[in-house]
């Protein structure tokens, strides 16, 4: 029932026991994915570089709360960064940077880019095959959201339609995405 | 909103909060109730695993070297802070705070901080108790009506744990049971499958002071026959309960 061995997971397993070496190698190992990811939801090079900073000491102080039987280190430690990136955009002194402009730029609306990268692996290789069988609308704003961090609100102006609609493309999408991973 | 007899709504929020669309203060909400709610935290883990493989999908970028002095910067005092200020660190090794305690603990921290082993290295100190059996004990029960369903308990010292199924009618035929242990602020590991007769043994991996002493709750989940093919719970929570030590 375990998971197959990761390293990674070896890693997370030292670091818990304080064991500094195995921290700087799981950095190096890691750190370009997570960068990448913060980077993708904050498009400023100086927030992504302090979300991952802080990431990683928590990743540092938490690793002995890591369990291998329910998460995949790299699924651990993405959701880390995720959920600090989220925190930071919801920052409330935080200026904007020109939402509706740069951001729709960043946001082309057909832009395949990371969902065409997603080829690797089973785990992905399922959830592309569910992605692509949501409706065009459904699959695009769960992308948004996911990639871009986007708000309801957000997503609302960014695709020109009604909240009320971009929240029922979501909350669809997310239950055909389950039904369909879970039929996989 | 009752969201807490809301099944379809938890799943729909864990869903969101997984996405990022949950803001706000539902958010923080959110964050608050899965660490008092474990098949929340749940159902939370599940969609943040589904959902995984797109934010990997991202062009890796190596950051700026000077991101790594910072974190570095930082390590000494995390270090100090998670050994001795991590009040979990000690109650989880269940220590009597006796002066000799600290100091045999200190001393096993300091011979082997660079142990490769999976868990903190195993410190059992014989606690002189009166007569009661030291032992973990966890009472299951349905999720929505509260009712016990199942009974859970290992001697301390006891490397298998003995369930006793209160209530048949959890079964479900061409089914299986697993009972999970929900670790304080982690994810939930799976510690096996339950027989089917009224009493059956879950063989621990370690000794239950050790594979317990950070456990407040277990949790049962209905999975295919031969348990979850993922490692994580993939049906529904039956019961669930705060697991507790007597001594």
């Amino acid at each position: 029932m375990s998971p197959p061995a990761d390293p990674l997971a070896s890693l997370l397993a030292a670091c818990a026991q304080r064991d500094r070496a195995a921290f700087a190698r799981l950095y190096r190992e890691t750190s370009p994915k997570l960068f990448g990811v913060a980077l993708r939801i904050l498009r400023r090079e100086d927030w992504a570089e302090d979300v991952l900073q802080e990431c990683y000491v928590r990743i540092w102080d938490h690793a002995q709360d890591y369990r291998a039987g329910l998460a995949a280190p790299m699924t651990w430690m993405t959701s880390i960064v995720r959920n600090r990136c989220l925190d930071w955009l919801r920052r409330p002194n935080l200026e904007v940077i020109d939402e509706e402009g740069e951001l729709i730029e960043a946001t082309e609306s057909g832009d395949p880019g990371p969902l065409a990268e997603l080829e690797s692996g089973a785990d992905a290789r399922a959830l592309k095959k569910c992605l692509d069988a949501l409706e065009a609308k459904q699959r695009q704003a769960i992308a948004l959201a996911y990639f871009k961090g986007l708000s309801h609100a957000q997503l609302a102006r960014h695709l020109r339609e009604p909240l009320g609609t971009v929240k029922t493309w979501v909350r669809r999408g997310l239950l055909r995405l389950k039904s369909c991973l879970e039929a996989a | 909103m009752n969201w807490r007899n809301n099944q379809q709504l938890q799943e729909r929020l864990a869903a969101e909060y997984a996405l990022g669309t949950l803001r706000g203060g539902p958010r923080q909400c959110l964050e608050r109730w899965m660490r008092e709610d474990a098949a929340l935290a749940l159902a939370v883990a599940e969609w943040q695993a589904r959902l995984a493989p797109l934010a990997l999908a991202v062009r890796p970028v190596p950051p700026p070297a000077r991101v790594w002095r910072a974190i570095e910067a930082r390590l000494p005092a995390a270090a100090r802070r998670g050994l001795w200020d991590s009040v979990a660190f000690w109650r989880g090794l269940g220590l009597a705070a006796s002066g000799a305690a600290a100091v045999l603990l200190a001393a096993v921290a300091l011979i082997s901080p660079q142990a490769p082993a999976p868990a903190p290295a195993p410190v059992v100190l014989k606690v002189p108790s009166a007569g009661m059996a030291e032992a973990y004990l966890a009472v299951l029960s349905d999720p929505k009506t509260n009712k016990p369903l199942l009974l859970v308990s290992a001697g301390r010292d006891a490397d298998q744990m003995q369930v006793r199924t209160l209530d048949p009618s959890i079964r479900v035929s061409g089914k299986d049971l697993e009972l999970w242990a929900l670790p304080a602020g982690g994810v939930p590991t799976s510690l096996g499958l339950l027989g089917d007769a009224e009493r059956s043994m879950v063989k621990l991996a370690a000794a239950a002071d050790k594979s317990l002493a950070n456990v407040p709750a277990l949790a049962i989940s209905l999975e295919p026959k031969g348990g979850s093919p993922t490692g994580r719970a993939t049906g529904p929570v039956l019961a669930i309960g705060p697991c507790v030590k007597f001594w």
